[in-house]
């Protein structure tokens, strides 16, 4: 299949982060758990080829962090010793260096945790939430749009008429609404996997409605009319006829819910209303940004935030080369001028 | 259970296979709660006949109300009031279990062969699709009866495992028509199925169905408006004109002494 | 007869906004757990002061007859009670809807005056630079979600210390003459509102130019350039009311995501508005604050839809018709 070239850095883009995310084991140098507390708030650590006597090193490496007696979060570089990257290191990791020299990529939080681990096993915990609240919301869209769009009349119109009470309400409002349902501090994780359940319960209703127009119009067509004539069941016609002519609206639903559940778990964890600590998420990573001193002083806490963006931008990319791709042939073309 | 075409016999012309009296439906339009709404009369108190092992011509002008009747003649739709008998039986009155041995009987080919094959079915999935549905056979003589029919209205085997959108318009028509066919129906209501053909196919296909129909216990009913494949296929002709029949009986006797006007108009307009 | 068809539209909007009162009554009164629970957990407080607390204040009533009082209290003027405030809800749900809308107008405004020139010039200027401009703008745009994108502009805002970081007004605001409060309040409303607006712009942006693209297609922008129409004057004052009719349907559905938006900025810069009011009514478990809340940001909704009904009805001749 030919894809244009954004799709395919797109593609490949969704395809690197999911793959970190998933084998976060294997490309976190850390657990996310672990807290140094000498090193609240250190830096990214700088890579070095040269060495203090301008010797170059084939081999980069880091110097060890020091915590300045003299201030908070202050530290510098023990020049004494060299401390090498090694690759592939014992634990199955595949990056680290000898203790007591650490290598914190994007630095660390207040208890001295590394960033970049919690983000990779963080990650794990967003994808999971977007994607299991979109299957929620997809399924219930499918069953009730499905029962809307075949059955008709009144059942339709009741089907319907609650899908507008729900869509009424502002997104976040009602998501927020629904967060109250469940206890304020939500741990473990698994739990926390459930909440997202109910919010995808809640945001049935614009699939279904799409799903339901979808319905509506493949219903009438003659090869269901014939199909009947045979006498087929309504349930034969739903599975092997009608439902599969939905399958491209359920495919870009999908991409449109995937990203935006990630991000409804992002936010209500930023507000403190999702994933609880210790367990490391996309959203209460960000969480700390709500303080001003970090705000003010440490600013490679705001690289998980810069981190979701090409994430967000590749879902989106794939999303409307879908549409594109799905209008037909004649619309490729014009996708490379959209973009 | 019957399954399958009984040799042409004794039965033969003594009784009627269909029979419709005082058929009428209107289509409306309204939403359903709302009191006033919009109809259209379809239907207007058609009665009719068709005999066992015979062909009876529906023609009339395009909107006269033949495909509808046809449809329910076929039961793919209610009539509003009258009755349509199926060998002696009430087609919409019948008993959930005995349905669908009835819908067995009667089968029915689209005008538009294209609309009425999902397309993305492969050619053997579509014409093996009523035997599936009416779970008759296990899976290797369904395949085989399948084959057998494709073959019977000219398409390569070859072509079976095709989707349905690699077919010409006439080879869809004629995947229609072969889907038809696999259940070995009594009663084969074809609207228009033959009029998009090219002359060759055209001519294969009636000689197909000529053949059956004098080897079998089959009828069928053509709703078409070329009157020369009336006249050439048909025993019996009915002319309908805004939603009921005006003149009703044996073709040669209906060509040569037309009584109603309407039909005259229709001869008149026909070359040959 | 247009009188029949708004008062149509307007008994719809009065059964929608009711639905939604219901399905938010229901959806918080599921919520484990409420106001008095941290008193339960104080032990110099009896547990027949609670009950006696809660019974004054309806909690241990059934849900239905709970809902009953609410809406009459609502019909009153009232709009239930505030336990965390200590008072009727109404005040500080007014107050703190006249922040949302200091924020979320303005907003709106500048996003759509942005929009529409914007968006007929890079469609005028199909398949050149303003184009892609155009282009590139949204898809940027339309990546960085809104939290990410407020908390780069709070963060910009404390590192160059050009913009206070949050809230809605200083802390000797009160003492202020007049001209330094508005230079304060416009001070503390910039960056929000430009927050509220980079998030809008993306999807009118691109509505604006897919719409005019679609109108200057047309023959009768060819008919009236052949006639020697100046350029200016053509996209203006003949494509873009042509062009309008989607736009209007966009303004309606846009407030569902200007609201969504604004709550998400409010809760990063401290804005005192309607979506804080609801994050910290749920966090205090302040059962009919929080519903009041969500009923007025649908309120809000419904409204929007129905002024964009009339503004539809009124500008498209066609809808009269039916």
């Amino acid at each position: 299949m030919a894809l244009p070239r954004q799709s395919k850095y797109a593609l490949a883009v969704l395809v690197l982060s999911h793959g970190m995310v998933l084998f976060a084991g294997f490309f976190s140098p850390y657990d996310p758990a672990v807290q140094n507390r000498e090193l609240p708030f250190a830096p990214p650590v700088r890579i070095h080829f040269f060495d203090s006597q301008n010797r170059l090193h084939i081999r980069p490496f880091v110097y060890r962090l020091v915590a300045s007696a003299a201030s908070y979060a202050h530290y510098e570089e023990d020049r004494s010793r060299l401390y090498p990257l090694r690759f592939f290191v014992a634990g199955g990791r595949l990056l680290g260096v000898d203790n007591p020299a650490k290598i914190f990529l994007i630095g660390t939080d207040a208890y001295g945790r590394d960033q970049f681990s919690r983000f990779l096993y963080g990650g794990r915990i967003s994808l999971l939430a977007g994607l299991c609240a979109t299957a929620v919301s997809l399924g219930l869209g499918i069953i009730l749009g499905a029962v809307a769009g075949f059955y008709g009349r009144w059942l339709d119109e009741l089907i319907m008429r609650t899908a507008e009470i729900f869509l009424v309400l502002p997104s976040l409002y009602l998501l927020f609404a629904v967060r109250a349902v469940l206890p304020l501090h939500i741990a473990p994780s698994g739990v926390f996997l459930l909440l997202m359940a109910v919010i995808g319960a809640v945001g049935w209703a614009r699939p279904a409605r799409l799903i339901r127009g979808v319905i509506l119009s493949a219903k009438e067509r003659d090869f269901v009319l014939a199909a009947r004539g045979f006498g087929a069941s309504d349930l034969y016609l739903l599975r092997r006829h009608i439902l599969p002519q939905a399958s491209s609206v359920v495919l870009s639903q999908a991409a449109v819910l995937i990203p935006a559940y990630i991000l409804a778990e992002v936010i209500l964890s930023f507000f403190g209303l999702g994933v609880a600590e210790p367990s490391a998420s996309w959203g209460n990573l960000l969480a700390s940004l709500r303080q001003y001193n970090v705000l003010e002083s440490y600013w490679w806490m705001l690289l998980p935030a810069l981190a979701l963006i090409p994430v967000f931008l590749a879902y989106n990319t794939v999303l409307s080369y879908y549409k594109c791709y799905s209008a037909g042939p004649a619309r490729q073309t014009e996708f490379d001028k959209v973009l | 259970m019957e399954d399958g075409w009984q040799l042409a016999g004794q039965n033969c012309w003594s009784a009627a296979v269909l029979e419709a009296l005082h058929v009428s439906k209107s289509y409306t339009q309204g939403r359903w709660y709302s009191r006033k709404k919009f109809s259209i009369a379809a239907l207007n108190d058609v009665s009719l006949k068709i005999d066992t092992c015979s062909t009876l011509a529906l023609i009339g002008e395009s909107g006269a109300g033949k495909s509808t009747l046809g449809r329910c003649l076929s039961g793919l739709e209610t009539p509003d009031s009258g009755e349509v008998r199926f060998e002696g039986r009430n087609l919409f009155t019948l008993p959930p279990k005995d349905v669908r041995a009835i819908r067995r009987k009667i089968q029915f080919v689209f005008q538009d062969a294209a609309a009425a094959l999902n397309p993305r079915f492969s050619a053997c999935d579509a014409i093996e699709e009523p035997l599936l549905i009416q779970n008759m056979l296990p899976r290797k003589e369904r395949r085989r009866r399948t084959l057998e029919t494709m073959e019977q209205v000219g398409l390569s085997i070859q072509s079976a495992p095709r989707s349905i959108l690699e077919f010409s318009g006439g080879q869809r028509q004629r995947l229609a028509i072969a889907r038809a066919l696999v259940l070995k129906p009594r009663l084969l209501v074809l609207d228009e199925g033959l009029s998009s053909l090219d002359f060759d196919t055209q001519a294969r296909l009636t000689h197909l169905l000529l053949d059956l129909r004098v080897r079998f216990e089959l009828s069928y009913l053509f709703i078409t408006h070329d009157l020369r494949l009336a006249a050439r296929m048909a025993d019996h002709i009915a002319v309908m004109q805004r939603g009921a029949i005006v003149e009703c009986g044996k073709a040669d006797a209906l060509f040569a002494k037309p009584q109603h006007p309407y039909t005259q108009s229709l001869l008149q307009a026909t070359p040959g | 007869m247009p009188l029949n068809y708004l008062a149509r539209r307007l008994l719809n909007s009065a059964l929608l906004l009711f639905g939604a009162s219901v399905l938010t009554f229901l959806l918080v009164d599921l919520a484990p757990g409420e106001f008095f629970d941290e008193m339960r957990v104080n032990p110099r407080i009896s547990t027949s002061t609670i009950a006696s607390l809660r019974s004054e204040y309806g909690l241990n009533l059934p849900m239905p007859v709970r809902y009953w009082r609410w809406l009459r209290s609502v019909a009153k003027g009232d709009g239930g009670f505030s336990f965390a405030y200590d008072s009727p809800a109404a005040p500080i749900l007014w107050r703190r809807a006249q922040n949302t809308l200091l924020l979320t107008v303005p907003a709106t405004l500048l996003a759509w005056l942005i929009a529409i020139p914007f968006g007929v010039w890079s469609a005028a200027k199909s398949a050149r630079w303003p184009d892609a401009l155009a282009a590139i703008t949204i898809s940027t745009l339309l990546a960085i979600p809104e939290l990410i994108l407020a908390l780069l502009l709070l963060v910009f805002a404390v590192r160059t210390r050009l913009f206070p970081a949050g809230g809605a007004v200083s802390l000797d605001f009160s003492g202020m003459p007049l001209w330094s409060k508005s230079e304060d309040l416009a001070r503390h409303l910039f960056l929000p509102v430009l927050c509220l607006a980079a998030g809008l712009l993306p999807l009118l942006l691109s509505h604006v130019r897919a719409s005019m693209k679609e109108v200057l297609g047309s023959p009768f922008i060819g008919a009236a350039a052949a006639h020697g129409i100046s350029q200016r004057r053509l996209l203006f004052r003949h494509a873009l009311p042509a062009a309008a009719n989607p736009l209007i349907s966009l303004f309606g559905f846009s407030l569902g995501i200007l609201l969504s938006s604004s709550l998400i900025v409010e809760g990063v810069f401290g804005w005192p508005g309607l979506g804080q009011l609801l994050i910290e009514s749920i966090l205090q478990r302040d059962f009919y604050l929080a519903v009041d809340a969500v009923v007025l940001a649908a309120g809000f909704l419904i409204c929007g839809n129905l002024l964009a009904d009339v503004l539809l009805y009124w500008a498209d001749p066609r809808i009269r018709a039916t």
